[in-house]
């Protein structure tokens, strides 16, 4: 019994075929979705999506969307994704400082909440690179 | 008896050229007229006028030829975009469902055309479905606003219904079209507007020469509560247990935004697709027509010009005749 996993953003689909089970962080924290799961609609936050296939596990960083699971299909809509290994790990470091300093000049309410959207945009696409190796 | 066969081939001559293009070319301002009467009372018009729109002709031909590859790169380039943003808007369809008829008190119609002309029939449909769907939405208790991108519906909405509209955001087409964009256009809309429907109408590709006129429907979370509670295709929805934030209410929100984003930047792509396909199409029946005027003037100035030579033959050897004998 496999799921159907398909990862939709404006711009291209991501992922389409079966996976064996799915690791989702949604705004009340990280689900495992094995098959024949109950049917739920979520919100999905900004953080990584870990894939289980034959053994092995695939990152893949999402920055917030939805997701729909039901009838072992799985379908994710996401504004924006970037697969682990597509990530350049000094890069994604690099943002990652850049960020945390952003966060600790930010003045201001709305500065300091896209600091922190920002930082936690970073610190996923560094956990995405962490998590495959 | 030469003079008989001359006079014979002169009137000949006098029945090939019809008086057609001569009024035509009478009538357009831009050409002065240089007609003579030949010697069997024959209308000319000068080979000159002729050869002057011949080369307008051609010209308008080279124009309307270069803008139909331009159109063709275009469409090539936004073609690959569209289909990769249709994958997105299906699973919203099956989760919220597509209702055109549900039945709402405040309608919006959200008109997508383009802003440059010469792109054929499409921005009058969007435009005729949009006032029928006004039509048919509006009775004692339900009201139908406009929103409209682009100058064409622009135009031709302004014209009747300018109490109707909301909002109007022109030159789309300046700026690269990507998700960031619209949502921002999608944000600014929801800010807005008051809906309790949201209707999109735009012309969906199917192919370079098929265009569809589309509706589609997004409904505002209040409404889905409703439509799902009462059955039907949305009961599906509470079947699902939704999770992830305070309430269910904020979640439908959120995913109704979402929805109506990811439509819109689907809606966009696909209207400026069809634009640029109509563009080609219109293009090239345009340079095909050019083509056809050109063959025909080209007759006529060969026409023309052996009249004229014709007629000189006469005077010369009418008068050479006369002075022999």
């Amino acid at each position: 019994m496999t799921l159907n996993l398909s990862v939709l953003t404006p711009n291209r689909i991501v992922w389409d075929s079966e996976v064996k089970e799915i690791i989702l962080s949604t705004n009340s924290g990280k689900i495992s979705v094995l098959p024949n799961h109950a049917p739920i609609a979520t919100a999905v936050d900004i953080g990584i999506l870990r894939i289980r296939l034959n053994d092995q596990w695939l990152t893949i960083a999402l920055i917030g969307g939805f997701a729909r699971i039901g009838n072992n299909e799985i379908t994710i809509l996401i504004n924006d994704t970037e697969k682990g290994s597509d990530i350049d790990p000094q890069e994604a470091q690099q943002a990652l400082e850049i960020a945390e300093a952003n966060l600790r000049k930010a003045e201001g309410k709305r500065q300091k909440i896209e600091a922190k959207l920002a930082l936690r945009r970073a610190r996923t696409r560094v956990e995405a690179i962490n998590a495959i190796s | 008896m030469a003079m008989a066969a001359l006079r014979r081939e002169g009137r000949r001559f006098a029945s090939l050229i019809s008086p057609r293009p001569i009024t035509a070319v009478r009538s357009s301002p831009l050409y002065p007229t240089l007609e003579d009467e030949g010697p069997l009372g024959l209308r000319h018009i000068s080979t000159q006028v002729v050869r002057n729109r011949m080369k307008s002709v051609k010209n308008i031909q080279k124009i309307t030829k270069a803008m139909k590859m331009v159109a063709a790169s275009k469409l090539r380039a936004i073609q690959t975009k569209t289909e990769n943003s249709r994958g997105l808007w299906q699973p919203f369809t099956a989760l919220l469902g597509d209702l055109p008829s549900a039945d709402v008190k405040k309608n919006v119609v959200v008109t997508i055309s383009s802003d440059k002309g010469l792109c054929g029939g499409i921005n009058s449909t969007s435009v005729k479905i949009s006032k029928g769907l006004h039509k048919l939405n509006s009775g004692p208790e339900k009201e139908t606003k406009y929103v409209i991108l682009g100058e064409k519906a622009k135009a031709q909405l302004v014209r009747d219904s300018k109490k109707d509209i909301e909002l109007i955001i022109t030159e789309l087409q300046k700026n690269p079209l990507n998700y960031t964009q619209v949502s921002v256009l999608a944000d600014e809309i929801l800010k807005n507007v008051e809906y309790d429907a949201l209707r999109i109408v735009f012309n969906k590709f199917q192919s370079v020469v098929s265009f569809v006129p589309t509706v589609s429907t997004v409904l505002s979370p209040e409404i889905v509560e409703r439509e799902a509670e009462s059955g039907g295709k949305l009961g599906d929805l509470d079947s699902y247990e939704v999770e992830g934030g305070e309430t269910k209410g904020e979640i439908l929100q959120n995913l109704a935004e979402f929805q109506f984003s990811c439509t819109m930047f689907n809606a966009v792509l696909e209207n400026a697709c069809s634009e640029q396909g109509a563009r080609m199409s219109a293009m090239d029946s345009s340079s095909r027509n050019a083509g056809d005027m050109l063959d025909r003037l080209t007759l006529t100035y060969n026409r023309t010009r052996q009249a004229s030579i014709t007629t000189e033959l006469i005077e010369i050897i009418s008068g050479a005749s006369a002075l022999e004998g």
